[in-house]
């Protein structure tokens, strides 16, 4: 095991700037998860690590050792991919024992190593067959007894489980994160979906365009996002957020509705200001039915334009501040459409983002 | 630490220098002799002879080229009747043998019946029969039935030749034409025929195409055959007109190379034409089966 | 009672079948026959003579047939191996080039066009001891001062034969295993190289192991037309000097039009034949394991 390090990392294609001087300490141990939108430059920062991918600047360090320009085979790191890569015309032994029999070990150690993985990912019963013959889980348990066998200083993650289907998933996660639990392993796990950074990780890094937007604990990135973007990202259903201008002590929407300026922005704010209003769903519900007793509650009578039942909550749509909010009522009762109800609007839990920067306008 | 990224790095630029070198290396073995021909059909018989050799030419004309064309030019070759005679054997079989190849191909791509990769591999085998082993009996037989020397008589020999590569390629790209298009046409109201023909045929066109480059360029280009089937002006094909420049113990370089000339330009234009359908066209063809 | 009526892929089948029969099969039944017979050109009636085996029996004795033979099969073998080795060199090193890839696949097919004929002008011109491109430029270049006889001296003009047959159908190979190179998925690939595998490893065990069944592809489409090779003898040597690159094909061809041997020289095609047809019969069942190998694990 090693801790890893970019330094500056950037990647150019001709004119296409890929990624932007990334730096990012990943500690031994650690878990980190990569995410962002599809062309944020997460799988070519990932693919960079690996050397599958070569550096325009910067530098990589795995340990204490400068990799910028070796090999994959020279970094001692091993990969699981997306469509899991496994070498179709060998069995499963082999595609385990791949990368032990090219390092020239013994066979007794390569067939210890084998059993030993196979049995932790429970695919002893599969070993003499063939890539084609598994099903997707059973593919997806092989490619990571393949990363295992190996032994390697950083294990990275390409969007592993998204070729599988939901049910699958969520059981792939569990797993997944109890191997990291039993092996201690510095992780790099790249992904586009954020609950699955949310359940895996320890640290997840946000990226957009290339750049870091916010790198920190799932906490952290769900209850204090450093941008707009991080918090439209995170959390599911999304963030509410509304256009609005600081006027008098209130925020004022397009469509003339106000709300009181949070007390935890009051210093934060000059009058005239543009602001993105962002309010989780959790934190706006129908009176008695939401998940926090709220401290500073500003209550409003709002028409439900639509309910989605989920059984043990449902969403609820309405509109206000000339945007559609989405709420989450907790223990539900029934609610038809047009029925006007009191909602609650948690207001110590409001996140204002400044209308230019995007930037988080929370001070402490 | 730094010495491992270096030597590394430095190995990466060496080895992609090597094999850049090793490419141009291999293209010009490929054009050189192309190049060479071009070359020596625009220069004077003195400069082609001269020795030492001549590397950089003095003097280039297109003497050959009007010699060749101006009737019974240089030599008394008809050049001009052997190339009508090429042209005309090589479309007319080709046409021939795309619409027997069409026929066949659908055939294997669309019908399931008995003894189908029987049937396949006993076309295919009519191929494998060399033309020089082939040219006895049919010499023989053409001679008998008063076709030696004709055009009917090469355009029914290539036809035969083609059939069974046609029938493969054809195969190979009816098979890339999704059945149910054709089923929905019929359900449409098509007939099967109206189905082939309005939805089938088109999409696999390029294909056909291809197939049909193909042939035209095996007629186009075959020797073994032609030159035992062929004997005068009547029938006498581009590559037997070739050997009208080689006399007992000389041969004219020159007027050779011109004809030669002559005859790949229309096959290196075809070939450029369909290039992206004719690889695709052969492998799927061949990987499907 | 309906009527019976062909059914439609029979239908569709006849006009090959037909052709086929006409211009191949019939005529190989009648070579059959006279390959039984003393048949001369020359002389039509001895094509009822029935000599039953005779012709192969003095075939098997006959030392310049098996020299033949044995040429046939050594220039096939190592002609074919050779192709099929720069094929994949020459598919490898397209494949990875950055720019120009179809400009670079126009240019590697372009021997394929041309006419065997031509390639056996082509060849027959540059190894030329006197006006031709390699002596001159072996001269200028001051590697040798004398002219190397290529297509004089036995060896070379066997060698020499070889070059122009590898330089028009290396091509072919090119192509299927280029192919297979772009239809390989990636990620294995990738996937080896982060398992540890040097250039030479990933090669050996995942690129060699996807791209063989093209390679059989292709080795089967060239044993179906193998004996274009004749052109390019008759024209270079014509099986000379002395009979030293006479191949089946050249001696039938003379033993047929010079000395008007017919019988004899259908005896010797038939041999010619049925040896194609192996060859061919082998590659076919190497294919298809091949392919129902790529459709079931690839």
């Amino acid at each position: 095991m090693a801790d890893l390090s970019l330094r500056q990392l950037d990647k150019k294609y001709g004119s296409f700037h890929a990624v932007k001087g990334l730096d990012l300490h990943v500690e031994d141990g650690e878990f980190v998860a990569l995410v962002g939108p599809s062309g944020c430059g997460k799988s070519t920062t990932l693919r960079m690590i690996a050397g599958l991918e070569e550096i325009s600047s910067g530098d990589i360090l795995i340990g204490d050792r400068v990799v910028n320009d070796l090999a994959p085979r020279q970094r001692n790191i091993s990969m699981v991919f997306q469509s899991y890569a496994l070498y179709p015309h060998m069995t499963v032994r082999e595609n385990m024992g791949f990368t032990l029999k090219i390092a020239g070990r013994p066979e007794a150690e390569i067939e210890t190593a084998v059993a030993d993985a196979a049995r932790a990912l429970e695919i002893e019963p599969l070993l003499d067959r063939r890539p084609a013959q598994l099903s997707g889980g059973q593919r997806q348990r092989v490619a990571m007894g393949r990363a295992i066998v190996r032994n390697p200083d950083v294990f990275l993650f390409d969007e592993p489980l998204s070729n599988l289907d939901a049910k699958l998933r969520g059981q792939m996660r569990t797993e997944i994160k109890r191997l990291h639990a039993r092996l201690g392993s510095t992780v790099v796990y790249v992904t586009h979906d954020q609950i699955e950074a949310m359940t895996l990780a320890d640290r997840i890094v946000i990226m957009r365009d290339g750049l870091i937007e916010q790198a920190g604990s799932p906490d952290e990135v769900f209850n204090r996002p450093a941008t707009r973007f991080v918090a439209g990202f995170i959390g599911s259903p999304p963030m509410n957020m509304a256009e609005g201008v600081i006027q008098d002590g209130l925020i004022r929407f397009g469509d003339g509705e106000t709300l009181p300026l949070p007390a935890q922005f009051r210093d934060a704010v000059t009058a005239g200001q543009r602001v993105t209003l962002g309010l989780r769903p959790d934190d706006i519900y129908p009176v008695g039915h939401g998940l926090h007793a709220g401290e500073a509650v500003e209550t409003r009578p709002l028409e439900v334009a639509l309910t989605e039942p989920l059984g043990n909550e449902t969403l609820l749509f309405v509109r206000f501040g000339g945007v559609e909010w989405t709420s989450r009522m907790l223990n539900p009762r029934d609610l038809r459409r047009g029925e006007t109800v009191d909602f609650q609007i948690d207001l110590s839990r409001v996140h204002l983002f400044d209308g230019e920067s995007g930037r988080s306008l929370r001070t402490a | 630490m730094m010495d491992a990224n270096q030597s590394s790095r430095i190995r990466k630029r060496l080895t992609r220098w090597a094999l850049n070198v090793a490419l141009f290396i291999a293209m010009a073995i490929i054009c050189l002799p192309g190049l060479w021909i071009v070359l020596n059909s625009l220069r004077p018989t003195v400069e082609i002879m001269a020795k030492p050799p001549v590397w950089i030419p003095r003097e280039l004309n297109f003497d050959a080229y009007v010699a060749m064309f101006s009737g019974v030019g240089a030599g008394g070759i008809p050049v001009l009747d052997y190339f009508r005679n090429s042209i005309i054997i090589a479309t007319t079989s080709t046409v021939i043998a795309l619409a027997v190849g069409m026929a066949g191909g659908y055939a294997f791509a669309r019908y399931r019946f008995r003894g189908k990769s029987g049937w396949f591999i006993g076309l295919m085998l009519t191929r494998t029969v060399p033309g020089i082993a082939l040219s006895l009996p049919l010499f023989f037989l053409y001679a008998r039935l008063g076709i030696i020397d004709t055009h009917f008589g090469l355009i029914l020999a290539y036809v035969a030749m083609n059939v069974p590569f046609t029938i493969w390629l054809i195969d190979g790209f009816f098979r890339q034409v999704p059945k149910d298009l054709s089923e929905a046409a019929q359900i449409d109201g098509c007939t099967r025929w109206q189905a082939f023909w309005r939805v089938e045929f088109p999409l696999a066109r390029p294909g056909i195409a291809s197939a049909g480059i193909f042939a035209f360029l095996t007629a186009w280009n075959e020797f073994a055959l032609a030159s035992q089937l062929t004997r005068s002006t009547n029938s006498k094909t581009l590559p037997v007109g070739l050997l009208d420049y080689t006399a007992e113990f000389t041969i004219d370089w020159r007027g050779m190379c011109a004809l030669a000339v002559v005859m790949i330009v229309p096959a290196l234009l075809l070939t450029y034409a369909v290039q992206k359908h004719l690889v695709s066209g052969l492998t799927s063809g061949a990987i499907k089966g | 009672m309906k009527p019976w009526r062909l059914p439609p892929h029979l239908l569709l089948l006849l006009p090959a079948v037909l052709i086929l029969a006409a211009i191949v099969v019939i005529p190989l039944g009648l070579s059959l026959w006279s390959s039984f017979t003393p048949f001369r050109l020359t002389r039509p009636d001895t094509m009822y003579d029935f000599i039953g085996l005779r012709n192969y029996a003095r075939l098997l004795g006959d030392a310049q047939f098996w020299s033949a033979f044995g040429r046939t099969v050594l220039l096939l073998t190592v002609a074919l191996n050779l192709e099929m080795v720069l094929g994949l060199g020459l598919a490898l090193l397209i494949e990875r080039a950055s720019r120009g890839q179809r400009i670079l696949r126009t240019i590697m097919m372009f021997p394929m066009m041309f006419s065997p004929v031509l390639v056996g002008f082509q060849f027959k011109f540059m190894f030329n001891d006197n006006v031709g491109l390699v002596n001159n430029a072996l001269q200028s270049l001051g590697l040798t001062d004398r002219a190397i006889p290529w297509l004089i001296d036995q060896n070379l003009a066997f060698i020499s034969i070889m070059v122009a047959e590898i330089w028009s159908s290396t091509a072919v190979f090119a192509i299927f295993i280029l192919a297979g190179l772009m239809a390989m998925p990636r990620d294995p690939l990738e996937a080896a190289r982060v398992d540890g595998c040097t250039p030479w490893q990933t090669f050996r065990y995942v690129t060699w192991p996807f791209l063989m069944p093209f390679a059989f592809i292709a080795m089967t489409i060239r044993s179906l037309d193998v004996a274009r090779a004749y052109d390019i003898i008759k024209i270079m040597t014509d099986g000379g000097p002395a009979r030293r690159t006479e191949v089946l094909w050249t001696l039938i061809s003379r033993t047929a039009y010079s000395d008007a041997r017919m019988g004899m020289a259908n005896a010797m095609a038939y041999i010619a034949i049925l040896l194609s047809i192996a060859f061919t019969l082998i590659f076919f069942r190497q294919l298809s394991k091949a392919r129902s190998q790529i459709a079931a694990e690839w």
